[in-house]
């Protein structure tokens, strides 16, 4: 059975999520969740991409070469490409912050265990 | 045939970094799924973002991760 | 074009870049930051209305420098208004809700200042960039710009309760970046579903292709990216299921932390309700579900407040189930509701400020926020005593303060609507709220001060009287003519149904 690119894309964006939610909320230590919500982020991306995708098309560069027509009906569409390039850095800067509180957190009880750190 | 490839490398290398016991390794292979989405968006018509996910999903992230758990591990032994 | 639109924003990042350049020159960084926050609410009041197109990039429809050198059938077509550029839209509703949110950020500031030793840090920094967002949340018609001052404010509340050095708070911090970790990009993935559908992120485009049949409404991939942008909506301003950890970021920070970060809750509840309701209004449930959530809001909110012991913890769930109100304002949908909610929304964020400080006050001349070691502070503190009461009065609804207005609005329109109900249990909500404050009050103030109980810092900063003063003002001016803010409401009420 042939997949087409961009489902294929989408079930793996839908998978990277899952397991990121997975991860983020049943596993204890706290490395792994701040791992796995980096998953999610990196799915939710993937899935922004994919919309932009176009099976068998350009990336939307316009060369001198090209009509603007033909560009027009073969580029990939570059709107989602560049929300995706903020979504990246804001997502790496948040889970900085995040390691960054559980080094403190793990001065403080010297374990990154979730329940025993976050638990009342 | 090598998007789907990758596809399957950036699942399969989630589960794994997700499942390892030992956090420095985890931390390390969160830099598979990172590598493999980066050329995933050159097959997906967006070599700028590939840029930047290569970048940040495959050397920093990775870093980080390992730096958090350097730190944490130290004062705990 | 109105170059007093986006300054809105960008004032008060360059004032928190600027205060973080300006490290440890005390005295120039309290200047500067209170110079910045006292214009902060007189910039929307001098911004004449209107739209601003970032980059000078304006629709093919007013452009026709571009639109005259391209063919008629893409000028014929929807590309023709839609905003190629992201766009901020400021009407006559935005006007009002940032002048009242600068004001409460100037207050807040202006008391964090003179009540801590060293004002530089990055305290100030943190107030001013989440003043920044969530005024940017309230302007943007953007929904992708919209995502992303959302995880900004997010990560200012954050650093403002890591930085308020209260007990545990890194811990709180820690729990809600994890649960926004999970709660934001589920928001990004609500957005990405319309991007996928209608190919745009301007919000005015959306609905214009939704409603003009560009895309079928029925599409159930919308239904998803209504669920998924409720959920982050959710998260966002602390509904149920996010009371508790919301309540909990309340009780970690100071009290003018604790003042602005409602204010945030607030005014993000309000910007992103009215975008759903903007958008998926067609939908024959969105107004149930926003009455279901609201109601949830109100009883967990209010019940939760009766059980705790901590001050900043009871006015945190009240703040939240005061939230209920402004929803079923808007979920009633009808212009009258939709504008008494908004009308609540403003009273609730002056009204909760006011009691965080009020109550602040409090904690800062006993270092104690617990109500079993606190009481006897009337004889201490008499005058602020009454404001403080006077506060809760406001809180609860009673007249001439400006609650009542905005509450007496909510039952009318209730009953208007023919759903009676929602009036009475706004009512008994009211009442149980008074009762949870009277409560507080009374074991702060008015029984015998326990033997145990140390006053450690007599002198009240004038700083902070005069903002609870200010505030007291604001309260009986709303209350005494609520027209003042309710005809700037009107006009958004009025386009939203």
């Amino acid at each position: 059975m042939v997949v087409d690119t961009q489902l294929a894309s989408f079930f793996t964006a839908g998978a990277l999520i899952v397991i990121g939610i997975f991860a983020a909320l049943f596993l204890d230590n706290l490395i792994k969740k701040v791992i796995g919500l980096a998953f999610i982020g990196d799915g939710v991306n993937l899935f922004i991409i994919t919309i932009g995708y176009k099976p068998g098309g350009i990336v939307y560069i316009f060369l001198p070469d090209m009509t603007v027509s033909w560009f027009a009906q073969n580029a990939s569409y570059p709107l989602p490409f560049a929300l995706v390039l903020t979504s990246i850095v804001i997502g790496a800067s948040t889970l900085a912050v995040m390691l960054g509180l559980i080094i403190i957190l793990h001065k403080k009880h010297g374990t990154i265990s979730a329940s025993k750190i976050l638990g009342e | 045939m090598i998007e789907y490839i990758l596809m399957i490398t950036a699942v399969f290398g989630a589960v794994l970094a997700l499942i390892q016991r030992d956090l420095l390794k985890a931390a390390i292979l969160t830099g598979i799924p990172g590598a493999s989405l980066a050329f995933l968006y050159q097959y997906l018509l967006a070599p700028d973002v590939a840029l930047t996910q290569a970048i940040v999903g495959s050397a920093i992230l990775p870093v980080f991760f390992a730096l958090a758990v350097y730190k944490t591990r130290r004062a705990e032994d | 074009m109105n170059p007093l639109i986006p300054l809105m924003v960008i004032l008060p990042i360059a004032c928190a870049l600027l205060l973080n350049l300006l490290h440890k020159k005390d005295r120039t960084v309290k200047v500067l930051a209170i110079v910045v926050a006292l214009v902060l609410p007189i910039i929307p009041l001098l911004a004449s209305y209107g739209l601003h197109f970032f980059g000078g990039y304006y629709p093919l429809s007013e452009n026709s420098a571009i639109a005259g050198g391209l063919p008629s059938y893409i000028t014929n077509s929807a590309l023709n208004v839609f905003h190629p550029a992201i766009t901020y839209s400021f009407e006559s509703a935005q006007k009002i809700m940032i002048f009242i949110l600068g004001l409460i950020a100037f207050l807040a500031i202006f008391t964090s200042l003179n009540e801590t030793k060293r004002p530089s840090g990055v305290y100030a920094f943190l107030m001013f960039m989440g003043t920044a967002s969530v005024t940017a949340i309230l302007l943007s018609d953007d929904i992708f710009n919209l995502y992303v001052f959302f995880e900004i404010a997010a990560i200012s509340q954050v650093g403002i309760v890591i930085a308020s050095g209260v007990k545990k708070n890194y811990e709180t911090a820690l729990k809600y970046m994890i649960l926004g970790n999970i709660a934001a990009p589920m928001l990004l993935l609500g957005v990405a579903f319309l991007l996928g559908v209608t190919g745009n992120v301007n919000i005015t485009d959306i609905i214009y292709s939704i409603k003009n049949g560009i895309v079928s409404p029925q599409n159930p991939v919308l239904l998803m990216a209504c669920g998924l942008i409720v959920f982050g909506w959710l998260y966002g301003s602390g509904l149920p299921p996010f009371h508790t950890i919301k309540s909990a970021l309340y009780s970690k920070a100071l009290p003018h932390g604790a003042a602005l970060l409602q204010a945030f809750s607030v005014f993000t509840f309000v910007g992103l309700g009215i975008i759903i309701i903007r958008i998926f209004s067609y939908l024959p449930f969105s107004k149930i579900v926003i009455i279901v959530i609201s109601l949830l809001a109100m009883i967990l909110g209010v019940t939760m407040a009766l059980m705790q012991n901590d001050i900043k913890r009871i006015i945190g769930y009240l703040a939240v189930g005061e939230l209920g109100y402004i929803g079923l304002g808007l979920g009633i949908g009808t212009a009258f509701g939709i504008t008494a909610g908004l009308f609540q929304a403003l009273n609730e964020a002056i009204i909760t400020a006011f009691l965080f400080l009020g109550f602040g006050t409090v904690l800062y001349i006993t270092k104690k926020s617990d109500t079993r070691k606190l009481g006897g502070m009337m004889i201490e503190t008499p005058k602020l005593a009454l404001v403080v009461l006077l506060a809760g009065f406001a809180m609860a609804g009673v007249p001439p303060l400006n609650a009542f207005q905005s509450k007496l609005m909510l039952i009318q329109a209730s009953i208007q609507a023919e759903v009676p109900e929602l009036g009475i249990i706004m009512i008994l909500i009211s009442i149980v709220t008074f009762m949870t404050f009277m409560r507080a009050f009374y074991t702060i103030y008015m029984r015998p001060k326990p033997p145990e109980l140390q006053i450690t810092n007599k002198n009240i900063p004038k700083a902070t009287i005069i903002s609870l003063l200010v505030l007291l003002a604001i309260c009986i001016i709303l209350g005494l003519y609520p027209k003042i803010a309710t005809n700037y409401l009107q006009v958004l009420a009025n386009s939203l149904v």
